[in-house]
């Protein structure tokens, strides 16, 4: 098993990070082409918790070099499970992902936790990124190691490609929210205008 | 927002993504949020979508990394203290 881990922080309140989140892989990302479509195939809200429950699918282009194709089978897309619960109460964002293609090989379980930064629960908000790796392929420990090896490090690859997608995203929607109350703000300052020219 | 594995699905899933935006961040992490007025979109897409999982094949994958994740079931949806 080989395990990848991060923590970072944005600039971001967790308000803001857990609204664009929902839009990661938009198109106002643009460091992340490899994902395809994301599919929401359930959701709801527990009535005992208040917890959020998310259910998604996420589609993603396949590129693997031909050696792990090989030893994979060469499946054009694969697809990800992901389980979201988003906890308004205590600000908590946990999501879990495992590959669904190549189950019998490989197995890359995700846990990203969003969670309000302590140096400013306001205004910034703490990322963690955890992934277990392990690959079940039959045979030689050394081609196990090999598979564990390249996802890792593909993984880290994404990871990356991910986090700076997302701060394209946050920078997007915090101006579009901006223009929104901007827009909001001029209607009603002509509606109080027309209504004193009246 | 993205796009749907099943093109002719795109339609309906955009106009629930914007419902479900607009409820979560106006409603839900306020607190203010009665019932999902999101439903019956969701209803529609969802009806579009489970017909292409099931004719791809992926509904039954779903099923078993369903079953797979019963254990981050239990430890996030655990009430807090």
């Amino acid at each position: 098993m080989k395990i990848f881990q991060q923590s970072s922080e944005f600039d971001y309140s967790w308000e803001e990070v857990s609204t664009s989140n929902w839009r990661k892989y938009g198109p106002w990302n643009e460091k992340t082409p490899h994902v395809i479509a994301v599919d929401t195939i359930s959701r709801k809200v527990d009535p005992a918790t208040g917890i959020l429950r998310t259910e998604r699918l996420i589609t993603c282009k396949q590129s693997a070099p031909k050696w792990v194709n090989s030893i994979l089978g060469g499946e054009e897309q694969s697809l990800v499970y992901e389980t979201s619960y988003v906890d308004p109460a205590n600000k908590k964002v946990t999501m879990c992902a495992m590959n669904i293609t190549y189950a019998d090989l490989l197995s890359v379980r995700e846990t990203c936790v969003y969670q309000p930064a302590s140096s400013a629960p306001n205004a910034k908000t703490n990322f963690i990124q955890r992934a277990e790796i392990t690959a079940f392929c039959g045979g030689w420990q050394k081609i196990k190691n090999s598979i564990e090896q390249f996802t890792v490090e593909r993984f880290q690859q994404n990871a990356q490609k991910g986090k700076e997608g997302f701060e394209m995203v946050l920078e997007m929607s915090r101006k579009a929210f901006a223009e929104q109350r901007e827009m909001l703000r001029i209607q009603q300052e002509s509606k109080i205008l027309q209504q004193a020219a009246i | 927002m993205s796009a749907s594995l099943a093109s002719e699905c795109n339609e309906v899933k955009e106009r629930y993504d914007n419902c479900f935006l607009k409820w979560y961040s106006e409603k839900f992490l306020r607190g203010t949020a009665t019932s999902d007025e999101c439903e019956p979109l969701f209803k529609q897409y969802e009806q579009c979508l489970s017909k292409a999982l099931k004719a791809r094949g992926i509904d039954s994958m779903l099923k078993e990394a369903r079953d797979d994740n019963r254990e981050n079931d239990a430890e996030h949806m655990r009430p807090k203290r």
